[in-house]
């Protein structure tokens, strides 16, 4: 018996394409009932104009785990503007899995995610922040740390301070021990904070 | 002794839930997911599971569904959020969840609760 049912991919080897390249044809099989048919089409889309937005409206209720790849794959492909701002809004689905997969598109995007950052971790909604600080663990720029150290001296949310201080335990230098020590002083009454922020300035000494 | 499965991607958290548990003797094991979750309570069944919601692979929501539909003994389930919306605590029940906590969780708390689902408030 399987033990993820509602995981399990289509295999995507050995494929075929249904029909020729032309985009308002890709665009309908998005729709097809076929899930090889879904695939190629969100992958030869990435050449079609308007595509980020035509796969953003697909993803959010494409039930088929190997199609979302595909169709994040080639969003992380086009890396516009429009990609970018419908990953982001991801954050915001109810979805877990989506949520998780827009992170982990995110995480690939370095240059057009470190412009926006600063305002995804000054977002009103906690979730989003602590989604933000989640795409930090790998994302490949050298300003990872200084936005980490932004957030555990000015973010008001315990668990955004908590994540940023767990990540800063594994990516961050000693330019992070006095913010560290600010965080524990401002939340003395968090038996959380106060481990966390001892097992980070722990690593970085040890570092 | 009773064993619990901590199962939270966030190596900080997993580790300051054991120091409590262990503290309270306790046996602890961790997983980093709910399909590595779901591998272990397979193998060997936990008395209790102290779940994360928000997990890569397998989240909280989906490793509870799968393991309530195991042929196993049915253990108490706490599940544990960052998110402190209605309808999260809602999901996490009609999961299979026993209990729903908001993270960070105070020791006292967190003690206090696995004792109750354990029959353990006089140890």
């Amino acid at each position: 018996m399987p033990l993820i049912k509602s995981q399990t991919a289509e295999p995507v080897t050995e494929e075929a394409r249904k029909s020729a390249r032309d985009c308002a044809g890709l665009v309908a099989q998005l729709a097809d009932a076929n899930p090889t048919a879904r695939r190629w089409a969100a992958r030869d889309l990435a050449d079609c104009p308007n595509a980020a937005a035509v796969l953003l409206d697909h993803l959010k209720r494409e039930p088929e785990v190997s199609v979302r790849e595909v169709i994040l794959t080639t969003l992380t492909a086009l890396g516009d503007e429009t990609a970018v701002a419908g990953l982001v809004d991801c954050l915001r689905s109810e979805d877990a899995a989506l949520r998780n997969e827009a992170i982990e598109a995110m995480r690939q995007l370095p240059d057009a995610m470190a412009p926006i950052m600063r305002g995804l971790l000054a977002d009103q909604d906690p979730d989003v922040r602590i989604f933000a600080v989640n795409i930090l663990e790998s994302l490949c720029h050298p300003d990872v740390e200084t936005w980490l150290i932004e957030v555990i001296d000015c973010d008001p949310h315990v668990n955004v301070c908590g994540t940023a201080v767990d990540l800063l335990g594994e990516v961050g230098s000693m330019q992070a021990r006095e913010s560290l020590l600010r965080l524990k002083a401002r939340f003395a009454n968090e038996p959380y904070i106060r481990f966390a922020a001892d097992l980070a300035l722990e690593r970085l000494r040890d570092a | 002794m009773k064993r619990i499965l901590i199962v939270d991607d966030a190596a900080t958290v997993r580790l300051y839930h054991r120091e409590i548990l262990e503290t309270a003797n306790y046996a602890v094991e961790e997983a980093m997911n709910g399909i590595e979750a779901l591998e272990k309570a397979l193998q060997s069944p936990f008395d209790l599971y102290l779940v994360d919601i928000n997990m890569p692979k397998l989240d909280g929501y989906g490793f509870l569904r799968e393991l309530r539909g195991q042929d196993l003994p049915q253990a108490p389930a706490i599940m544990i959020s960052t998110e402190a919306q209605a309808n999260d605590e809602q999901r996490a029940y009609i999961a299979g969840a026993n209990i729903y906590l908001i993270k960070p969780v105070k020791p006292d708390r967190l003690l206090t609760q696995v004792r109750l689902l354990l029959g353990d408030v006089y140890r």
